[in-house]
């Protein structure tokens, strides 16, 4: 915001001498960013670059984005006001996710209502698009689709409006070749998480503001699936309350992370097939009675959870371990350590040989910068490095 | 913008031999002076609000969200909002769901003196709840004397309209009757930069109307008093500037009704035993609506809130010797919020305040002391396995105090106190369960600080300098910063904050024949460090909008029956966030204003006593871009007229 300050006074001192236009210094060149050294030689070797959205505060308009660069292990803050230095408003107001695609960065900013494109390789703004309230991004070929809470009250030609009091959101279709939506359908309470598999969009319903609302005061617990060559919704599966990510291994299980109602249901991860929604299985085992999830990540057929023991003791330290569920395999891990901080957003990568790290963004007081650490599976006693990032560090996406 | 006080000094009115002083309190002198005081003369004085008075103050910070009808809130020496008490004739004015007291609902109009005490203030028969908030802002009606009116428009370039009337009546020879009336429209609309361009602020509009009654008695030895006071007001909230494309900022409204009824009987039973009565029961209700049917970007709320208090207050005073008096205060207070918030627990807490407070005076030596008991039962529906049940918690503290007064040679004097007090999380910090089942410790208060005061009077001349350094502790600091909107918060337990600083205020005055001019110079050095979590990355940093170097300058100049002040004050610069990074930095501003104003004295003898006052105040003269709050931008260089006439 000092920035935003100073070109409030710059904007006007530049207006008093000779109203001379603001143009822009030469953009700095991606390669010569540089920030903070780490260690990435165990990192795999096709990997370019791993790009962390950190929220920022809501109002605060405080999003970033960083990434570690493979080649040289420079950790960058704030690449996007970096390498867009005509974008006086910065990236925006609380970056909900991020995703690749096709060498390119797909950021949905919720609070500033708008998905931003930028270049992998360089962080230049290629597109702005906007969605009202967005939160959650997935791609077929054609279309990205995009998770937005707005639903009945705006369409989205024009933003039209209508009233009700408890409305649905709706998955907004971003056509990928001339980046302007296309069309919306209706969905639950407050989507936000979604995934493509096989011709369809599943997508996580929480009701997170309908919980709020009288006369029902209930979350959603359903997950909205839709066929992509009609854009309507084919069916809805039910699961838990207060959903949150969703996945697909490629393999024909879809993974749903639910963040529970906060006193008497937990967290956890479920998972159905796309073939046979109808039985949806909890993912628990005797040996781990309290698999709940703070934060997830889906690596090929697994997906890692970081989850704490108690969740509603909401006065005491909490105790972070990390577990895994593969569904091809049936099988449940758990990493037995202590991961301290608040955990908010991870990653996990794979080696050639199967040695796998672990990046986990701390959201330390959710005020403040928070950390990106960085462990190795196998050896979660020590962190290998940590870096200060943004405030709430919470999307990772890898770029290969 | 920060006038009245040079313009009290200005065009003081002699003083009243039935000032309310005289006929109230028991006879008495102070141990620790008054911080500031301000003393408001209704009657030849532009009114302004009291957030306008206190922003001058040395060691005060007002947190201003912009506009007639932004949030205003006073921080004093860095122990945050919730510790500074507002006293309204002795009673506090608070609000248990968020400890916020909007100071933009009070106008300075049938107001005696405004006063800030760092120290605790001494006098006697006070309830407990004076004596157990950290710093106080003590707000005291002035009593009519004799029957009269005043009419008054005031209105300015940013859309403004302020009409208000009011009417002193003498219904017998110990009973008066005052009644006002003020409506407030402001379009808040005004230009402001907005990263690459210049916007203009929408949504910031509100409508108000304050009635009021208030009954002014004597009976043999004690006086009694009772108001009656309804506010209502509808609004905007702008909401924080952030990148948006074409979507608007806000949407969101808030309806207030605000109803209260307080008073006070102090009797002098005996000159060794007097007793003070108080009472208030409070009724405020707030709408709150983030209409999405206009804004896409809004979350669909639409929320009612309703929080009544009842309040009762016996304060006893014995004098055991005569320089010495003992008293003994008993405040008992309900409150209860209800809401259609989802998950809402309907929290009630029966607050019970005791005191026990001493004083020892002589004239050039004197000491007081006081020892507090608070405790506050809360009952509230809480979430268990299975279902909702009702819950109790009990939180109860101590808090001490020690004052000192000496003053070894006419010109000079000095006090010094050191004080402890403690502040009950509010609703919303334990209970809002929006902001995730908060479950904040209790926040501890350590106060200590020192007042060296001298005065000279040559001649003509009256020089004053004040320093008063200070040092104070928050343990388990709560922490309120906006979020989305004024309504909402994020709480944060910053933990414990040291603060070390002083103030100092020098001023001059000169007055011969009709001439008159005054100087004063206040500067406040803040070091409010974040001492939580040793080896964290904000370990030692300054906590966040609290600038380590402020200050102001006043200067007037009156002649006969008009005057010019010229006000210029400077905020350091101060970080938004715990980590003192320079992506955090709020760079410094200073701004100035200036005001005339003339009096219009009628003549002859049937107009006696009439008069027009007029006035004319430019604010924020140099047209300098501000923002006290991270993305609240403040208004530009504005105008406000304002024409008073009494009888």
């Amino acid at each position: 915001m000092k920035k935003a300050l100073l070109l409030f006074t710059f904007g006007v001192l530049s207006v008093v001498a000779c109203r001379k236009t603001f143009v822009p210094g030469t953009p700095t060149k991606d390669a010569s960013l540089e920030g903070e050294s780490v260690s990435v030689a165990e990192f795999p070797a096709d990997v370019k670059k791993i790009f962390v959205l950190n929220e920022g505060q809501m109002g605060a308009n405080n999003a970033t984005l960083d990434f570690l660069r493979r080649s040289d292990g420079q950790y960058i803050t704030g690449a996007f006001k970096k390498m867009n230095p005509s974008a006086a408003a910065g990236l925006g107001d609380v970056g909900n996710d991020i995703a690749i695609h096709d060498d390119n960065v797909w950021m949905v900013i919720n609070n500033s209502g708008l998905v931003e494109v930028v270049s992998a390789a360089d962080e230049t703004e290629l597109a702005t698009i906007e969605i009202p309230t967005p939160r959650a991004i997935a791609f077929d070929d054609k279309y990205a689709y995009v998770t937005s809470w707005a639903g009945a009250f705006a369409t989205y030609e024009g933003y039209e409006v209508t009233d009700s009091a408890n409305p649905k959101g709706c998955v907004y279709r971003i056509d990928l070749n001339t980046y302007k939506t296309a069309g919306t359908v209706e969905v639950g309470y407050q989507p936000e998480g979604i995934a493509y598999y096989g011709g369809k969009l599943y997508v996580a319903n929480s009701g997170g503001i309908s919980s709020q609302l009288p006369p029902l005061y209930a979350y959603d617990n359903t997950v909205s699936v839709i066929d992509t060559k009609t854009f309507a919704v084919t069916r809805t599966v039910e699961v838990q309350v207060n959903l949150k990510n969703v996945y697909a291994d490629g393999k024909g299980h879809i993974f749903v992370s639910t963040l529970g109602n906060y006193f008497d249901v937990h967290s956890g991860l479920y998972v159905f097939l796309a073939d046979a929604p109808d039985q949806v299985t909890h993912v628990t085992r005797d040996f781990l009675k309290h698999t709940h999830v703070s934060c997830s990540f889906a690596l090929g057929d697994e997906v890692y959870c970081i989850g704490t023991e108690n969740e509603f003791a909401f006065n005491e330290k909490h105790v972070y371990t990390l577990w895994s569920y593969n569904a091809v395999k049936n099988k449940l891990s758990l990493y037995p350590v202590d991961l301290g901080g608040v955990p908010y957003g991870m990653a996990v990568l794979e080696d050639s040989i199967g040695l796998h790290t672990l990046l986990v963004g701390d959201a330390g007081d959710y005020f403040n910068p928070g950390t990106v650490t960085c462990y190795r599976l196998y050896d979660l006693q020590d962190k290998v490095w940590s870096v200060t990032a943004g405030v709430c560090p919470g999307h990772f996406a890898v770029w290969k | 913008m920060i006038l009245a006080a040079a313009i009290a000094f200005f065009l003081q009115a002699p003083p009243d031999t039935l000032a309310p002083a005289a006929v109230y309190a028991v006879k008495e002198l102070p141990v620790v002076r008054a911080t500031e005081t301000v003393q408001v003369d209704t009657l030849v004085q532009t009114p302004r609000a009291v957030a306008d008075l206190l922003r001058v103050f040395t060691g005060v910070q007002v947190k201003d969200y912009g506009g007639a009808g932004g949030l205003k809130t006073v921080n004093v020496r860095s122990l945050g909002s919730e510790h500074v008490g507002i006293f309204l004739d002795g009673i506090q004015v608070d609000n248990a769901q968020n400890m916020q007291v909007d100071l933009g609902r009070f106008s300075t109009d049938g107001l005696g003196s405004v006063s800030l005490y760092n120290g605790q203030k001494t006098s006697r028969l006070q309830t407990a709840k004076e004596y157990a908030s950290g710093a106080a802002v003590h707000l005291e009606s002035a009593v009519p004397v004799t029957s009269g009116g005043r009419v008054r428009l005031r209105g300015g370039t940013l859309g403004s309209v302020n009409p208000s009337v009011l009417w002193d009546q003498r219904l017998s020879g110990r009973l008066m009757l005052r009644t006002s009336a003020d409506f407030l429209y402001s379009a808040g609309r005004y230009k402001y930069p907005c990263f690459d361009t210049t916007l203009v602020r929408e949504n910031g509009d509100i409508r108000s109307l304050r009635l009021e009654a208030q009954l002014f008695g004597r009976v043999q030895g004690g006086a009694w008093q009772v108001r009656v006071y309804g506010y209502g007001s509808e609004r905007g909230f702008p909401g924080p500037v952030i990148r948006r494309l074409s979507f608007p900022f806000s949407a969101e409204r808030q309806a207030d009704q605000d109803l209260f009824v307080q008073g006070g009987w102090t009797q002098e039973w005996t000159g060794r035993y007097s007793t003070a009565i108080r009472f208030k029961y409070a009724n405020n209700y707030t709408h709150y609506n983030t209409h999405p049917e206009k804004n896409p970007m809004a979350l669909p709320y639409n929320l009612h809130y309703r929080q009544q208090s009842g309040y009762f207050s016996l304060a006893q005073s014995f004098v055991l010797a005569g320089p010495c008096s003992l008293d003994l205060s008993t405040d008992v207070q309900r409150s209860a919020l209800d809401s259609d918030v989802g998950q809402f627990v309907t929290p009630r807490r029966t607050t019970f305040t005791g005191a026990l407070a001493t004083r020892v005076v002589w004239s050039r030596f004197r000491a007081a002391a006081h020892l507090v008991y608070e405790g506050a039962w809360d009952h509230f529906a809480s979430p268990q396995a299975g279902g909702w049940s009702r819950t109790n918690t009990y939180r109860d503290s101590w808090m001490p105090s020690l004052s000192l007064f000496w003053a070894p040679l006419p010109w000079l004097e000095a006090d010094a106190f050191v004080k402890r007090s403690y502040r009950l999380p509010s609703f919303n910090d334990l209970y809002y369960s929006l902001m995730g089942n908060a479950n904040l410790v209790p926040e501890a208060a350590l106060q200590v600080g020192a007042d060296v005061r001298l005065a000279f009077h040559p001649g003509v001349w009256e020089l004053d300098l004040r320093v008063s350094p200070y040092y104070n502790r928050v343990s388990n600091k709560i922490v309120a910063i906006p979020t989305l909107s004024q309504f909402r918060w994020t709480m944060l337990n910053v933990g414990l904050v040291d603060i070390t600083g002083a103030d100092v205020k020098a001023s001059a005055a000169w007055h011969s024949g009709p001439w008159r001019a005054s100087g004063t110079l206040r500067y406040s050095f803040q070091q409010a460090l974040d001492h939580s979590t040793p080896g964290s990355q904000t370990w030692g940093n300054q906590i966040p909008y609290i600038p380590c170097h402020s200050g102001s300058v006043s200067l007037g100049l009156g002649w006969k029956d008009l005057a010019f002040t010229w006000d210029s004050s400077f905020t350091g610069g101060r970080w938004s966030r715990t980590a003192n990074t320079p992506d955090y930095y709020l760079v410094p501003w200073s701004l100035s204003s200036a005001t005339a104003q003339y009096i219009l004295r009628f003549p002859g003898r049937a107009a006696a006593g009439r008069s027009l006052l007029l006035g004319v105040t430019i604010d924020n003269v140099f047209n300098t871009p501000y923002q006290i709050v991270q993305g609240y931008p403040m208004p530009g260089l504005n105008a406000q007229l304002s024409a008073t006439f009494r009888w």
